[in-house]
């Protein structure tokens, strides 16, 4: 009996030896690099860098949702239900359920994450080049919270953390002037930490960060502020004018002096309608192609995002900038030498006879597989005549006004060769009204006319359908809103 | 002490009555003799097993002793010795024995005794029935177990289900062989000869298997050998032919054309057949399915000696395919070794081994591109050859290829080799205490080959590799300047699957009067290693599967690739379980297990499953005094079990998103993290109540079980759409896995065995059983209303969900009710249905929220049309011995389950099913089949025109058998010789038009999606059975 009790006890023994082995379904997964266990190296932080920079390449919703809300363009497309979201925006009947707006929100906020995740592990590792990651990554939190804003107003600000999703319920809307408040820290930070040039094309600069910076303070009427950023890109940037309007977008004139922040594109990856932020192509320009086109010169695609005829009239009689930044299909073709054998067809979305030819799909600049989705051409989101349009307007509408340098400004685009438009003279509103003008034609296409318009309070009198006091920002999505579970607002009117 | 009184007097009785030896010849009621009998001298641990012949000897029998004479499966009987010392002795079966084992993990018990819902299936009953794999055999046998082929393809997976489905993840019970894991594709390398006993753990009690218990526990013993038995040889062999159950009812190409002009005119068309006289023209099904053979042999040598016992075997099978032949067979080499010692008078050493080689043939299967989905698509009035006598094209249906060209063209075959084995020590420390470690394993390596040959099937087909039929290799472009040919490939990976157990417990038994008590206590290490690496050659050499092996490719090619993935799980466990017994009447049972996996997040590393079980023997009462039941016993059980089979570090955030940017206009990779973690991830969490009832009524004849089940599954894993704040949508991210989600299955399981002696030399037995499913999906995550699966015709959107208030995986589509007749039906019907592609002629669909629209973009007006989970599935064993002649069939019944037919491509020139002659041509011409057009029309989305009634009654096997008189048989040296015919899936009663209505699909959800299933083979066999 003794002998079994101590058989017993030693097996028991065994078995609470055993317990205390836990550590046995304590192991990490093999070869997998898991998210606690990174930022090792100086690598691991450009990798994650490197993340953090993706998201910016769905920057097609951002160009199309400014343009297509605006008296710019029109949707476009097969028809009316094709990308529907855009319609509902174009004809401002947009709501709460919305695929584009959801899917902007939901890749601005992945963004935000991504920066997040660096800045969370900041302290982690000391290395010598870590100035300029960080610096970087600041410019891409300050880029996606902007957008954020630019589009929905109050946003939850989440910084420095990866959010638990079990602490969803508990955030906010941060009101726009502290999301901006961050968007201005995080663009100056960028900026002190970083050069005006880089030896790798596509990083960002000193120039990008104090141009968006402008911009930022732009968009809250803080026109001191951003005359005396954008005059430093202006004076210590060393950027210009690029001596050809037309050709300034093709792939070939990349990276000229006039780029101040682009958003880099290739087409040497294919890409699916699955995963359109998988893409490392811009969708825009494919999307932009011309329905059914077989002929010289362009390629085929989906004709979205077509210019209004509003547009092509607002150019003064004579400014080359017309034909540069529009194609008038009609006109285009009867000008070819066989005209009869180029075809093309209109969608059922609409149809204006024009297309937006600084993103246009051509045939020379096509990418691999699906090449609506595959368009090597980068997406200049800031171009150094937008910096000088923009400080023209700091300039103009500060407190202490300083017309004559905005003037300048404004005569430096117009007068440019390859542009010539006369130099304008003039002060005070009249001069406003002027830098407005030449904003739309300068920057047509571009992605920044609604917005403009917002801003500048003349939306409502330009855009069919908008409610002013509504229409400023876009609804939250809703679906956001019902996930998120905190009971935001919608915006009002909504 | 009581040992020692009993040990003196037995040595007074020896020394009082003298002893001799006795012989005797034990044999069934057949006369037949009965191998492996143990005999026993009542009140002694002294005795034997009968050898092949039947016979045994005892020496040294006091004269006035009792020989307990017992075997599974017969009733055991006492033979007072008399001082006689040749005995016979004759068994009768006893379907109802209540001594029989029943294991439940860790340890067994007895019919009688046990507390719990287990099923025990005597793996003689399974051999009978010829499968290639266990499962197949076990359809139908045992109650509760739910089981139908993901493929009729020779080596194909069953789906095991055990009280309906517990989870929208995997469903696969934990299965043990010889205490061993293997998953369910792992069962191929077992050869069902080899198997003794199968018990299914179906209720709580199985919870003593904890975590992985949740979807019920089936417990597979392989055959060990008797001590004290001479070598016996066995063998078996079966040869049949093979032929699918059931061809579909397609149009000829005469009618093929007639309705096609009929199609084509309708839509304003010119009809494509100006002369439709095209006679019977190819019959595809005649060219694709064949005659296929189907073998197998099995030798298994076994016996003993006193301290030792064995059981050595092999078995060689191979099946080939209906379809493609040995383009889809199946082969499979398997040996065993099993032998049993006893070390030291108290130890004792298991060692089980079994070898498997496996090899097996695929062709493209299920949904379009299949060989089947050709088969029946492929217009009639084509040829398959052109005249040149090579593979003609079939240009006029787009995605439709030649099928022979394909299955000529398809080389792809997985060969496994497999060894499984186990090292068991049982140490019996004294009569109360026993302990028993083990250590396991069971290792695979997976290869499988796959080469693609540079094909072309006519233009603009989605399968070509070949740029033109002189079989050019395409160009693709890898970089702007350059492009470089895309040649023919072979595919070669390597898996290896290995899992290690180490367990030890200790257990307990002791009786105190009218009061006894078990005991088991003990820990488990459980590891799976599984690692893959794949690599693709391009250019193999003449296109030709003779030269398909990367050895044999350009080592240099560009487009040449690898690629490896690995994963590591752990399980660690430690298991108690009480049980009491007061006399036979009261049964008691309580046991908890802990388990902590990898697999789960930090925060819930370790679970903690309970369970309680409890019977009462009635008829041990003394009130309970009635001649018309010999046996009645009421079963109650509760326990809470989990499901470990989640995705292997789902809890972690990893960092395989995607970051990818240009840089210098080169594409940098960057680190994102993909799926977001949840550190509270866990099992899914089972609780299962079990009410039941055994019964024995009209002397023994009859047997009843009966059992109520309520399981409920909750903690069920999702990835629904949270926040996008947390960053969930990324490239390449995704949302976490959370836990969330609940699902209920109830039912009822009855079995009825019931066998008598009708005449001198008849005997008949037939074993009845149903099981009644319930399937409720009860929450799912917060904020999420339903999740949608499957899909219906191409591009036809989703075609199942899982919603709460419905069974998992139901049909949503619109209820049609009849055909419209007339355009004044159309107009004056008060409900509109879009106009522009609704004619006379068409389906009429009924308006489920009374919007006076029918809504086609939306889902307002879709309703459930099906369910693919059975109101009940039934089983139905028959037997008869007449003398040397047996009889037995098997029936499987599925009743109640829809199915979705999804193999018909509604091309304007697809082939079509017979049901279409009797289309609407007109008005009154018919209710139930629309017109057919090439006008737009909403006759294709889905609705209950395409869900069919999916019940069916199968006869599995039927088997006669004849075994030679012994006087025969001696003459060759063999102790009996069995021949027979039988034959599998020989008929099936069913209203459905596909292939085979006893299919699923693994995932839940899609289960009853049938996208052109590969038809089970009816086989006739004739077969063998030989002891030596």
């Amino acid at each position: 009996m003794k002998k079994t009790l101590k058989a017993g006890t030693l097996f028991i023994c065994g078995l609470m030896a055993a317990v205390s082995c836990d550590d046995f379904v304590n192991v990490d997964p093999l070869y997998t690099r898991s998210a606690d266990n990174f930022f090792r190296t100086p690598t691991d932080y450009q990798q994650a860098l490197t993340g953090a920079y993706d998201p910016m390449q769905t920057s097609y919703l951002d160009l199309w949702i400014g343009e297509i809300a605006s008296d710019n363009s029109i949707a476009g497309g097969e028809g009316v239900t094709d990308t529907e979201g855009l319609h509902q925006i174009d004809a401002m009947t947009h709501g709460g359920v919305n695929n584009e707006l959801r899917s902007l929100w939901r890749w601005m906020y992945a963004g935000v994450t991504r920066t997040n995740y660096i800045f969370e592990n900041r302290d982690k590792l000391e290395f010598d080049d870590k100035a300029r990651i960080m610096g970087e990554a600041s410019f891409l939190r300050g880029y996606y919270y902007f957008e954020l804003v630019k589009f929905f107003g109050a946003v939850p600000l989440i910084v420095d953390r990866q959010l638990p999703p079990g602490e969803v319920s508990s955030q906010v809307r941060t009101p726009a002037t502290e999301v901006y408040a961050q968007i201005e820290k995080d663009l100056q930070a960028a900026a002190d930490a970083l050069e005006w040039t880089t030896p790798v094309k596509g990083r960002i600069t000193k120039g990008a960060a104090l141009a968006l910076l402008g911009k930022a303070y732009l968009y809250q009427n803080k026109f001191t502020e951003a005359a005396t950023v954008l005059d430093q890109v202006i004076n210590e940037g060393g950027y210009d004018l690029f001596n050809n309007f037309e050709t300034m977008f093709r792939v070939v004139n990349e990276g000229s002096k006039e780029t101040v922040f682009d958003i880099e594109y290739v087409g040497v990856e294919g890409g699916s309608y699955g995963c359109f932020v998988c893409l490392e192509g811009f969708a825009a320009v494919g999307f932009h192609g011309i329905r059914g086109y077989d002929g010289p010169v362009y390629a085929d695609g989906n004709s979205y995002n077509l210019p209004t005829k509003d547009l092509y009239d607002a150019f003064e009689s004579g400014d080359p900038r017309r034909d540069a930044s529009i194609l008038d299909i009609e006109a285009f073709i009867a000008a070819q030498e066989e005209p009869g054998k180029i075809k093309y067809v209109t969608g059922a979305g609409g149809h204006t006879g024009y297309y937006n030819k600084k993103y246009l799909k051509r045939s020379d600049e096509l990418g691999l597989g699906d090449n609506d989705l595959t368009s090597p051409v980068n997406h200049k989101v800031i171009r150094f005549a937008d910096v000088l349009l923009m400080a023209a307007e700091a300039h103009n509408r500060k407190p202490s006004a300083n017309d004559n340098l905005a003037l300048q400004y404004l005569n430096r685009v117009r007068t440019r060769p390859s542009v010539g438009m006369a130099a304008l003279n003039l002060t005070g509103t009249a001069l406003t009204e002027a830098i407005y003008r030449e904003r739309r034609v300068e920057l047509a296409g571009e992605g920044l006319r609604f917005f403009d318009l917002v801003r500048t309070g003349k939306a409502a009198e330009e855009i069919d359908g908008f409610e002013a006091g509504k229409h400023e920002v876009f609804p939250i999505p809703q679906d956001e809103i019902d996930l998120a579970g905190a009971d935001w607002q919608q915006n009002p009117k909504y | 002490m009581k040992a020692k009184l009993l040990a003196i007097l037995l040595m007074l009785s020896l020394v009082g009555y003298g002893q001799s030896p006795v012989r005797g010849r034990v044999t069934d009621e057949n006369d037949q003799p009965l191998p492996g009998v143990n005999v026993l001298i009542k009140g002694t641990t002294l005795g034997t097993v009968t050898d092949a012949s039947g016979e045994f000897r005892i020496d040294n029998v006091p004269a006035d002793a009792t020989l307990q004479i017992s075997f599974i499966g017969y009733t055991s009987q006492e033979l007072a010795v008399n001082g006689q010392s040749n005995v016979a002795v004759k068994l009768l079966p006893d379907v109802t024995s209540l001594d029989e084992v029943v294991v439940i993990g860790y340890g067994t018990t007895t019919v009688k005794e046990l507390t719990g819902s287990v099923a025990v299936v005597n793996g003689n009953d399974l051999t009978a029935l010829n499968p290639v794999r266990v499962e197949q055999a076990l359809q139908g046998q045992a109650a509760g177990v739910q089981i139908s082929a993901a493929s009729g393809s020779p080596g194909a997976g069953l789906n095991i289900r055990i009280r309906g489905f517990t989870t929208n993840g995997d469903n696969t019970p934990l299965i043990l062989v010889d205490d061993v894991p293997y998953d369910e594709d792992g069962l191929a390398a077992l050869n069902p000869s080899d198997i003794e006993t199968i018990n299914v753990l179906k209720d709580g009690t199985a919870g003593i298997y904890g975590v992985r218990a949740a979807n019920g526990v089936i417990l597979i013993t392989t055959k060990k050998g008797k001590k004290n038995a001479k070598p016996t040889i066995d063998f078996s062999g079966y040869y049949g032919v093979q032929q699918t159950t059931k061809r579909m009812d397609l149009l000829d190409a005469h009618e093929y054309a007639v309705l096609k002009n009929e199609t084509y005119a309708s839509g304003g068309g010119t009809p494509p057949f100006a002369n439709p006289n095209l006679g019977k023209g190819t019959d595809w099904q005649d060219e694709v399915f064949e005659d296929a053979p189907i073998q197998n042999y099995n030798i298994t040598i076994s016996g003993g000696s006193e301290k030792s016992r064995y059981a050595i075997g092999g078995s060689y099978m191979n099946q080939q395919g209906i379809v493609g032949g040995d383009k889809s067979g199946y082969r499979r080499y398997n040996a065993r070794v099993n032998f049993t010692v006893d070390i030291l008078p108290k130890l004792t050493w298991e060692n089980v081994l079994l070898y498997t080689n496996e090899r097996r043939d695929m062709l493209p299967e299920m949904g379009i591109g299949s060989v089947l989905f050709n088969t029946i698509n492929a217009n009639p009035a084509a040829s398959p050859w052109k005249e040149d006598g090579s593979y003609a094209f079939l240009e006029d249906v787009s995605e439709v290829i030649n099928p022979l060209a394909q299955m000529a063209n398809t080389f792809n075959r997985n060969t496994v080799n497999k060894v499984v084995g186990k090292q068991e020590i049982n140490y019996k420390i004294n009569d109360n205490f026993e302990v028993t470690g083990r250590a396991g394993y069971n290792y695979a390596l997976v290869d499988e080959k796959q080469f693609n040959p540079l094909v072309y099937y006519g233009a603009n087909k989605a399968q070509n590799t070949a740029a033109n039929a002189a079989l050019e290799p395409n160009l693709t472009k890898v970089s702007d300047d350059l492009s470089i040919p895309v040649y023919n490939n072979i595919r070669e990976t390597r898996t290896t699957y290995f899992n290690y157990n180490f367990e030890a417990f200790l257990n307990y038994n002791r009786t105190f009067g009218v009061h006894k008590i078990k005991a088991t206590l003990g820990t488990s290490m459980l590891g799976y290693d599984n690692r893959s690496l794949t690599g693709t050659g391009y250019n193999v050499p003449y296109n030709s599967n003779d030269f398909a092996d990367i050895s044999a490719t350009e080592s240099n090619n560009y487009l040449n690739n690898t690629s490896s993935w690995q994963d590591r799980t752990r399980l660690l466990s430690q298991f108690v379980r009480a049980e009491y017994g007061y006399g036979s009447k009261y049964m008691l049972s309580a046991s908890v297990r802990r388990d902590g996996s990898t697999a789960f997040g930090a925060n819930n590393r370790f679970g903690y499953f309970p369970a309680v079980s409890g019977a009462w023997v009635l008829s041990e009462e003394s009130f309970f005094q009635t001649s018309a039941i010999q046996f009645m016993k009421l079963r109650a059980s509760y326990g809470v079990s989990g499901n470990d089979k989640i995705r292997p570090n789902g809890f972690l955030s990893l960092l395989d998103g995607e970051g990818v940017y240009p840089f210098d206009n080169i594409l940098a990779n960057g680190v994102a993290i993909g799926r977001i973690g949840n550190p509270d991830l866990k099992w899914e969490t089972t609780r299962q109540a079990n009410f039941g009832v055994d019964l024995n009524i009209l002397q023994d004849k009859v047997s009843i079980t009966a059992d109520y089940y309520v399981k409920t599954t909750k903690d069920l894993l999702f990835q629904p759409d949270i926040s996008a704040i947390v960053g969930a949508y990324g490239a390449g991210s995704s949302t976490p896995i959370i836990n969330g989600g609940t699902v209920r299955n109830r039912g009822l399981e009855l079995r009825i065995d019931y066998h008598t002696q009708l005449a001198e030399n008849l005997r008949v037995n037939i074993g009845y059983n149903i099981t009644t499913i319930h399937n409720e999906v009860i929450a799912l995550p917060p904020g999420v209303d339903f999740f949608e699966f499957g899909s219906f015709s191409v591009g036809g959107g989703t075609a199942t969900r899982m919603q709460v208030g419905h069974p998992m995986g139901y049909f949503l589509g619109y209820e049609t009710d009849g055909i419209y007749q007339t355009q004044a039906e159309i107009d004056e019907r008060g409900v509109t249905q879009d106009p522009a592609t609704t004619s006379p002629g068409d389906l009429r669909f009924v308006d489920q929220d009374g919007s006076k629209t029918i809504d086609f973009s939306g889902d307002t007006d879709k309703t459930r049309i099906g369910s693919p989970i059975p109101d009940a599935i039934m089983g139905l064993n028959v037997g008869m011995n007449f003398k040397g002649i047996d009889f037995s069939a098997t029936f499987y019944a599925s009743v109640g389950n829809e199915i979705l037919r999804n193999y018909e491509r509604q091309l304007p020139m697809s082939n079509m099913l017979t049901y279409n002659r009797g289309r609407w041509t007109g008005p009154g011409s018919t209710d139930e089949y629309p017109r057919l057009t090439t006008e737009a029309t909403r006759n294709n989305v889905l609705s209950d025109f395409y869900i069919e009634d999916g019940s069916f009654v199968r006869l599995k096997n039927v088997q006669l058998g004849y075994t030679l008189p012994r006087a025969i048989v001696n003459r060759i040296g063999a102790s009996r010789l069995r021949i027979y015919v039988a034959a599998n899936n020989l008929l099936t009663f069913t209203k459905y038009k596909g292939f085979d209505p006893d299919f699923s699909n693994y995932d839940p959800n899609v289960s009853g999606i049938d996208y052109g299933f590969y038809p089970q083979a009816k086989s006739i066999m004739g077969g063998l059975n030989l002891t030596f």
